[in-house]
């Protein structure tokens, strides 16, 4: 896949769910003015997000573009990355916004708090990303399963053993492990 | 383009298009193809389909009709018998099918015109074709389709802005036979609809 051709899908998706994206950073700049420091609020609202943002990319939500993707000539792994970007970038449009409000508020550790809650929502996100092709008790499965991995991206760094390294290789071989899912599936999806 | 046989499956009638006296290997060939799942089922369907010729099928559902299409496209893969688009085999070569044959669906693509530019620069970048040349033939084929009404004429531009040598329409539009039949030049097409006044518009 050409980078043109990702950053036209990329752009594409951001542009039919603009409304979305802006709610969403409304949403981190109005937490992050009234919440305390800290990683716990960013990681869970922007997971939270993160989540809507993949399960915005369900198949017929916006048909012409699935259309267009299915029938273009590129791999299942190809259309994968570039469907998994999408919500990814908007998920962390968000932490980046919260981060933003943070440093004009002049709180501590802000770089610190961004990476933490930036890596448990990318993960977060391509674990729900697997719900947006499955129905019924599978899909809600997934979104549970994402859930629970902002949830243990937020003990390992902040509750048990404190560190921001663990957390980012758990998120990065959850991550991994997701996406890879996530392009075997899509390229196993019936369309119709 | 003459319709060859008329077989019956499970209720579903369709017209096998066969192309007579073409001694090239067809574009489109699908032996006995049919699909099913959990919610719905389409075929069997036997088609030969050469290079710049024409078929018109008809079914029973839109469901079937669009099935059939997504299936002829290299979209949807048959469940039982064989599609062969091209040379090639969506169920293990789609991208290859995906180059050869490109599918325009039914509904309608409501856009203004600066989505329009979006639309055609977004088609170009995904067929990897040149966007100042694909914006020229958007603009001749725009101009070719006058009367056509943009919701149905746009989709049909971002199909063959890639120039694709297979154009598989579902349930278009009998009304825009003639602009449809007018700007594909030696493009062959396969369109699928349900009732048999569409089929005889686009067999004219």
């Amino acid at each position: 896949m050409t980078g043109r051709a990702l950053a036209a899908m990329v752009q594409a998706r951001l542009y039919v769910s603009r409304g979305f994206v802006l709610y969403a950073c409304a949403a981190a700049a109005l937490a992050a003015w009234l919440a305390p420091a800290g990683a716990a609020v960013p990681l869970l609202l922007c997971s939270a997000l993160g989540i809507v943002a993949a399960l915005e990319q369900t198949p017929g939500r916006h048909p012409h573009l699935d259309r267009c993707e299915q029938s273009a000539p590129l791999f299942g792994r190809e259309l994968a990355r570039a469907k998994a970007l999408i919500p990814c970038a908007a998920a962390i449009a968000a932490v980046a916004v919260y981060a933003a409000v943070q440093i004009v508020r002049g709180l501590p550790d802000t770089g610190e708090t961004a990476w933490t809650a930036g890596v448990a929502v990318v993960a977060t996100t391509l674990v729900a990303l697997s719900a947006t092709l499955r129905r019924g008790w599978t899909r809600v499965l997934y979104v549970v399963s994402a859930g629970a991995v902002a949830g243990a991206a937020y003990a390992v760094a902040v509750v048990a053993p404190r560190s921001i390294a663990a957390e980012s290789l758990f998120c990065a071989v959850v991550a991994f492990i997701a996406l890879r899912q996530y392009g075997e599936t899509l390229a196993r999806y019936d369309p119709v | 383009m003459r319709d060859g046989s008329v077989s019956k499956h499970d209720g579903v009638v369709v017209l096998a298009a066969r192309v007579e006296g073409y001694c090239q290997m067809p574009l489109l060939r699908m032996r006995e193809a049919s699909f099913s799942n959990a919610s719905v089922s389409a075929g069997p369907v036997t088609l030969d389909l050469g290079a710049g010729r024409r078929a018109a099928l008809r079914f029973e559902t839109a469901q079937q009709a669009t099935v059939v299409a997504l299936m002829a496209s290299g979209i949807a893969k048959a469940s039982n018998g064989c599609v062969l688009v091209g040379d090639y085999d969506p169920r293990v070569q789609s991208v290859h099918c995906k180059r050869i044959a490109a599918f325009v669906a039914h509904d309608p693509l409501g856009l203004d015109d600066a989505e329009f530019s979006r639309y055609v620069a977004y088609r170009a970048a995904l067929w990897s074709v040149d966007l100042r040349s694909a914006r020229t033939r958007a603009r001749e084929l725009l101009e070719r389709l006058d009367g056509m009404h943009e919701a149905f004429a746009y989709p049909l531009i971002g199909a063959l802005i890639a120039k694709p040598q297979l154009l598989v329409m579902d349930r278009p539009a009998p009304v825009y036979a003639r602009n449809i039949l007018g700007v594909i030049d030696d493009v062959a097409l396969l369109t699928t609809h349900v009732h048999a006044g569409s089929v005889a518009a686009f067999e004219r």
